[in-house]
């Protein structure tokens, strides 16, 4: 199991939503922060196997094409 | 005889010039058909009728002092209600943007079209903010399927799509972030163009995600999406998205159909998460088009989750100052979706936006030996209203998420893509990509042209009564 994977595996979500709702000063109830849960839990397992990718550290992010 | 809603652009135009129809008849037609129509389709949000009656007369006015006519003049059209038109109030899907102020001027696109003659009948329905593939719109309402009412008509471009394959306008204009423009093309049997990333000003619309934003025209033909491309083109020095790139004109190279054009199917991870009807589809085009080969895309399925979270992060940045002060006038289907996006960690949206430029180079070069890639637009017709799961591949997914997940890839790359429509063996379309090289749309344009001369694309309006 790559390092990222376990770490996605057994990162606790929902204090980490509890963090952004302080951070980003927004005021939640329980329902809506299970939602949430549901939908960063969803983009958390997105995300994985696309941080589990070795990019060349020349790679920069995409412009428009210019050729 | 053919009505003037049932005749190509050219030979509406050739109908105006003639004398046989004015201006104001087509217009005053349209209008009667959109209120006959929209009660059951719900297509337009608003509809521009004063405008488009003063346009009309414009143009009647032109041709009786023997001035030249535009080759847009007296062409009905509508625009996604996320374009701005001057006096009207841009409302992106939102209703918490129905009390912002009225737009002061057309956007880029739009001013380009009315500066050609065109006739606009007035804005159409989308999924909220443009997040969404089926315009099931909890404040605006769904819009309906002209093929068959009781289904979806794809989204976010919803009732862009709508609008043409009905028959209530020549084109409309639609935008596509993940696939919008190319998703409902596809459910509801018309055309549609993706252009290059970078090609078209997207100056005086509502952004949604500024790395993918596109906008691109919606016809029943190729020739017609030609035409209404060609018109948009130039430079807008305001769009700083915008390509240094020179108008390339498409229109008269049309004739030119497939001669040359090597064509491939992209086989693995396209023809992997479609039913049998999307792999006839495939199988019809790539006899036409003689493919020679069925490649692969390595990655596509990274390249779908990249796209996903530039979209949820910049979708979810656009929205939070709103997510905070007032949530409870959002859209309930994708709320706490935006506000996830919202909070994602910059370092994922980072590599996703290295990684677009790692998948760029990586599948540029398959244009050294193919100029067209035919892959699905969506991985099954139009699903009814309503309808939360599709089964794919032996898999249930979300209608809502994954309509878009063959155009996903293409869009994050950039490419120019023509959906063209198929029937299938079930009466409903469903759309296929040509898809071309960065800025060769008049490519994917004639491969369009080529299956309709071969009589395998050839879009009717579905006229819809209330």
């Amino acid at each position: 199991m790559s390092e990222t994977k376990k770490n996605t595996a057994s990162t606790n979500w929902a204090a980490y939503i509890a963090q952004m709702e302080s951070v980003l000063a927004l005021e939640l109830d329980d329902a809506r922060r299970q939602e949430l849960l549901a939908q960063f839990s969803r983009i958390a397992q997105m995300a994985q196997p696309l941080m589990d990718l070795p990019l060349d550290p020349r790679l920069e992010i995409a412009g428009v094409y210019r050729a | 005889m053919k009505t003037c809603a049932e005749l190509t652009i050219q030979q509406l135009h050739h109908a105006l010039q003639s004398g046989d129809v004015s201006a104001v008849e087509i217009a005053s037609a349209t209008l009667d058909n959109i209120e006959q129509s929209d009660p059951t389709l719900n297509a337009y949000t608003h509809v521009t009728r004063d405008r488009m009656l003063s346009e009309a007369a414009k143009v009647d006015s032109l041709r009786a002092s023997g001035g030249t006519l535009p080759p847009l003049a007296g062409v009905p059209y509508a625009v996604k209600n996320l374009l701005d038109v001057t006096g009207q109030v841009t409302l992106a899907g939102a209703s918490l943007n129905s009390t912002n102020p009225v737009a002061k001027q057309d956007a880029w696109t739009v001013s380009r079209l009315a500066s050609q003659g065109a006739l606009l009948s007035g804005m159409l329905n989308m999924d909220a903010y443009a997040y969404g593939f089926t315009t099931e719109n909890s404040h605006y309402g769904v819009t309906r399927n002209p093929r068959d009412t009781s289904r979806i008509a794809g989204g976010s471009s919803g009732g862009s799509a709508a609008a043409v394959a009905a028959g209530l306008v020549h084109f409309t204009l639609g935008s596509d972030t993940n696939g919008s423009i190319r998703v409902p093309s596809s459910l509801s049997g018309i055309l549609g163009l993706k252009p290059t990333f970078g090609r078209i000003s997207r100056s005086g619309s509502q952004p949604f995600v500024a790395s993918l934003d596109h906008l691109g025209p919606m016809a029943r033909c190729a020739a017609d999406l030609s035409q209404v491309y060609d018109a948009m083109q130039g430079t807008d020095p305001q769009d700083a998205f915008q390509a240094d790139k020179p108008t390339t004109e498409t229109f008269s190279r049309l004739t030119h159909g497939q001669q040359g054009l090597r064509t491939a199917v992209l086989g693995g991870y396209f023809s992997t998460w479609c039913d049998d009807d999307a792999k006839d589809a495939v199988k019809l085009v790539a006899k036409a088009l003689e493919a020679q080969e069925e490649i692969e895309m390595p990655q596509a399925e990274l390249a779908r989750s990249a796209a996903f979270l530039i979209t949820a992060s910049e979708g979810g940045n656009q929205y939070l100052p709103l997510l905070r002060s007032i949530p409870q006038q959002f859209e309930p289907l994708s709320r706490e979706r935006l506000l996830a996006g919202a909070m994602i960690p910059a370092a994922w949206y980072v590599q996703a936006q290295r990684f677009r430029h790692q998948f760029q180079q990586q599948i540029l070069p398959l244009f050294d030996h193919w100029d067209i890639l035919i892959a699905p637009s969506t991985p099954c017709s139009a699903t009814l209203i309503g309808q939360e799961t599709i089964r794919i591949n032996g898999t249930d997914l979300p209608t809502r998420a994954s309509m878009g997940m063959l155009t996903q890839p293409i869009s994050f790359l950039g490419l120019p893509v023509v959906s063209v429509p198929l029937q299938t063996a079930s009466g409903l379309p469903i759309g296929l990509q040509l898809i071309a090289p960065p800025w060769r749309e008049d490519l994917c344009l004639r491969a369009a042209w080529a299956l309709e001369q071969q009589g395998l694309v050839k879009v009717l309006t579905s006229p819809v009564m209330k």
